[in-house]
């Protein structure tokens, strides 16, 4: 709030600038019912089934069919009912159905890899339950299934284990999603950069062959986009008042990122004010928002007289004390006197057993004692009659003064009395009256130069403005030292942090040596525990040093320093016409100038009191920073090459190896047929701009005279399934199952010896 | 339908799915191993295999087997880009005391005063952090 408090106006220079789009976060879907289990599923027996398990969704249908009957997230949640003490599996969109099975949802995956075996044959269970599946004891339908590229042989083990023991189907087939995804799209020869939730996989094929003992993986998919998307927003807004899920996280990906067509370009300009009022995106966590009471006019008068009532009561107790004291002090001033002025009557012996007894030194103590006490007490009567300001001029006509000046000779005992206690009076009523006078001579001084200050600026403008912008700059100056003697204080072994323990060291030592100390005050000023040897305090300097060992955030100083420069900003902007408001230095910390404001607040200024800003969180680098791992694995520190980079090797160099040519590649018609129909797939395409960004970076790399095509699927996430579904019915039907591996292969050969059948599903042995 | 029914229907429906599984079928009890686990397994057997095939034919050169981790993409070839660790923009600057990258003075002064720990987080996003064993 310090910050605010001497601020030029700017609101009159700011143009009006439109509201940003707030966008919301995408939570987990809500679901207010279990899906139903229909018979609308054209489930025949002997019919295969497709399935595509992938790791966000799992797709499974009768093959021959269009689109998916089943298309769920993978994830199952284990319930237990305790009043029936039953217990079951949710699966898909059924864990969303009551926040207490919601709690427990698990992904069978981790990693690529299927892991939780007893989840995905429940989530098995769930689909063929859906499907109808009506045969008892087994499963009459062969089974396509998707895998990963070059599985572990474990993996392909499990599965078919799974489903030729457990459900007893009669034959399997397993095959990579993008290849599917590529029959779909009645691919021939071609490069298939198949994306999916783990990995990123580069695979040519040729003649529908595909060329896997070239084909390569990165290890990004959209998984590691998430990851590196949640730890950056946690990092970038660590008091974020709500935390952000996986549902959310993947969803800012798919709705805000974009691949740039020119990152090195673009990333320079991203946090660029009038790109981020194109770019950057607001995005607001719903909270319950808190009104703050207005209070009425009413209430705050109440209020400001309570607290005045408070004040002044607190004020009359401190009197009350000061006052007791005061007497408490006076007594043992006239106690202690009394002592001393019956010393005229004793002998030496006699005068040192009194002083000894008193609990003295010696005379010189007790002198020493009592002159302070008279000094303490005279401070202290000023204080009182200084709280009484306002009535002491009736005060000057209460005493009748006359008696001072009579002789005392002429006078009564008593009288005489009473002209010591109106001298110690007036004396106290002068020396307010002379501070008064002090103080108004002090206003008029200022006033006085104030005036030669204006004069000096109506008579000579241009030496004005130096001295001021000179005084200023070493205002400026001054500020920034302190700053970095702080910044350096933080630092152990700096210079200034090594003093700063010399001096806390020296202060602790009984004989200062580096303190200050006027060697004439030494001896003539007493201490409060009457310490001879204790000077420290008797020069003013003395305080100093702690304000030396405080460190130096001193906000009082701070306020100080604001408030001058504040002062002389303003004159300056009032009077030299060089001196705009740019140059102050509130504008030069001014949001618009600040890349770390711009990158965690967007492009308008920041209220910390506003409960919906503090809710807000803004993509704006992310935006096509998360895309581009895809093409720098290095921003995440996985150490591979990045799409294009696997592209470019891929189609210079392993390409013509593994076909044995040499020379030309414009010559060969095989790479010629594969270089026109580079195929992109998988979740990942869907960024926009894909499709042009390899357009670019692969004609980057090309020699001018070949050509080449890319193109996108038709939908980059079903058609890995639609490919099975149709090749699983043309096979079947047509082919006679020869892609398919039957039971009885795999009771006689295990599945150590599985034929490929053009989707990748190679052998392990 | 209230929830209690709905959910009863549903796990009354979902036990049924007995009648479609073998019935013969031995239930394994380990059911679960992690990724790692898996892919140590995997590498064991890749060089069982290797061995059984040299003992087998000790002067044929070892197949040219495809496997998961022959597939993996080498490293770039190319100079690494590098970007504020803070902001994300490009930058060559690097923070002496705790490698942090960062793009300006501004930056800089986050770099410089952040709590350790923090650091090593920002560092952890690009695989740069301390891993103490």
């Amino acid at each position: 709030m310090s910050e605010k408090l001497f601020s030029h106006n700017f609101a009159k220079i700011e143009e009006d600038l439109p509201p940003r789009k707030i966008y919301s976060f995408q939570d987990y879907p809500q679901s207010d019912s279990i899906k139903p289990f229909n018979n609308d599923s054209n489930y025949s027996q002997n019919t295969p089934i497709a399935i595509d398990f992938g790791k966000t969704y799992v797709r499974m249908g009768m093959a021959g069919t269009e689109n998916p009957y089943l298309n769920f997230p993978t994830l199952s949640a284990r319930y237990r009912d305790r009043k029936n003490n039953k217990s079951s599996t949710f699966i898909g969109y059924d864990v969303f159905y009551d926040s207490t099975i919601k709690a427990n949802m698990k992904n069978p995956h981790d990693g690529q890899m299927l892991t939780n075996w007893d989840a995905v044959e429940k989530i098995l269970d769930y689909s063929f339950l859906h499907l109808n599946v009506n045969s008892i004891n087994k499963i009459n339908n062969p089974i396509i299934f998707n895998e990963t590229l070059a599985t572990p042989l474990s993996q392909r083990q499990n599965l078919s284990e799974l489903f030729f023991e457990t459900y007893d189907i009669p034959s399997i087939a397993f095959g990579i999603d993008s290849l599917f995804s590529y029959y779909q799209n009645n691919g021939k020869s071609g490069l298939i950069i198949g994306t999916n939730h783990e990995s990123t996989s580069i695979i040519p094929i040729l003649n529908n062959n595909p060329l896997i003992n070239i084909t390569k993986r990165i290890n990004i998919g959209g998984h590691q986009l998430n990851d590196f998307l949640k730890c950056s927003i946690g990092l970038k807004y660590p008091y974020f008042p709500t935390r952000l899920n996986d549902w959310q996280i993947q969803n800012l990906i798919k709705d805000h990122c974009y691949i740039s067509k020119n990152f090195n370009n673009e990333i320079n300009h991203s946090l660029d004010l009038n790109y981020l009022e194109k770019n950057d995106i607001t995005i607001e966590a719903p909270f319950n928002e808190i009104l703050k009471e207005e209070k009425s006019d009413e209430q705050l008068k109440l209020d400001e007289i309570k607290r005045k009532e408070n004040i002044k009561k607190l004020q009359d107790q401190a009197k009350l004390k000061r006052l007791e004291k005061l007497q408490l002090k006076q007594k043992d001033f006239e106690y202690y006197s009394k002592i001393k002025d019956s010393f005229s009557t004793m002998s030496k012996r006699e005068i040192i057993d009194t002083i000894r007894e008193s609990g003295f030194d010696d005379e010189n103590d007790l002198n020493k004692y009592l002159l302070n006490l008279e000094k303490s007490l005279k401070k202290a009567k000023l204080l009182e009659t200084d709280d009484d300001d306002d009535n002491d001029d009736d005060e000057n006509n209460k005493y009748d003064f006359s008696i001072l000046d009579k002789p005392s000779s002429e006078l009564s005992p008593d009288e005489i009395k009473e002209k010591r206690r109106l001298r110690l009076i007036k004396s106290n009523i002068d020396s307010k009256l002379r501070a008064r006078k002090e103080k108004e001579e002090a206003i008029k001084e200022a006033e006085e130069i104030r005036q030669k200050d204006i004069e000096f600026r109506l008579n000579n403008l241009e030496s004005w403005i130096n001295n001021k912008r000179q005084l200023l700059d070493s205002v400026v100056k001054r500020r920034k030292e302190r700053l970095k003697l702080k910044n350096e204080l933080g630092d152990r072994k700096s210079r200034a942090s090594q003093q700063r323990m010399k001096n806390i060291a020296s202060l602790a030592d009984d004989a200062p040596i580096d303190l200050p100390i006027n060697n004439k005050r030494r001896h003539q000023t007493a201490t409060i525990d009457n310490d001879p040897n204790d000077t420290f305090g008797a020069n003013d300097d003395d305080w100093s040093i702690y304000r030396d060992i405080a460190g130096v955030d001193d906000e009082e100083l701070s306020a100080e320093e604001q408030e001058e420069i504040y002062l002389l900003e303003k004159q300056l902007l009032e009077f030299d016409p060089n001196f705009t408001i740019n140059d102050t230095q509130e504008r030069q910390f001014d949001y618009k100038n600040s890349i770390i404001h711009k990158y965690l607040r967007g492009p308008r200024d920041f209220d910390n009191e506003d409960q919906h800003q503090l809710h807000q969180i803004h993509l704006n680098v992310e935006r096509i920073r998360i895309p581009e791992i895809m093409f720098q694995p290095s921003i995440t520190g996985i150490d591979q090459a990045g799409i294009t980079e696997v592209v470019e090797d891929t189609l210079l160099r392993r390409l013509p190896q593994e076909l044995g040519f040499s020379g030309d590649i414009s010559d060969s018609n095989n790479i010629k047929e594969i270089f026109n129909d580079i195929f992109i797939t998988g979740g990942c395409a869907l960024f926009p701009n894909f499709q042009s960004r390899m357009t670019t970076d692969i004609r980057s790399f090309l020699p001018t005279n070949v050509s080449f095509n890319v193109r996108l699927a038709k939908d980059p996430i079903l058609d890995a399934w639609k490919g099975m579904s149709k090749w699983g019915y043309n096979d079947f039907t047509n082919n006679g199952s020869k892609g398919f591996w039957t039971k009885q292969q795999y009771n006689e050969l295990g599945i150590d010896y599985m034929t490929d059948n053009g989707f990748g599903c190679i052998n392990l042995k | 339908m209230d929830k209690e029914t709905a959910l009863n229907n549903y796990i009354k429906i979902f036990s049924t799915s007995e009648k479609f599984k073998n019935p013969r079928r031995t239930i394994k009890k380990v059911r679960y191993k992690g990724a790692r686990l898996v892919m140590n397994e995997e590498q064991r057997r890749l060089t069982q295999l290797q061995e059984d095939e040299k003992l087998k034919n000790p002067d044929k050169p070892p197949a040219d087997r495809v496997t998961y981790f022959s597939i993996a993409a080498p490293p770039s070839l190319k100079p690494i880009r590098t970007y504020c660790d803070v902001t994300g923009l490009p930058t060559n600057y690097k923070s002496p005391h705790n490698q942090i990258r960062y793009y300006n003075k501004e930056c800089y002064e986050i770099v410089r005063s952040m709590p350790s720990g923090v650091d090593q987080q920002y560092l952890s996003l690009r695989g740069a952090n301390v891993i103490l064993k």
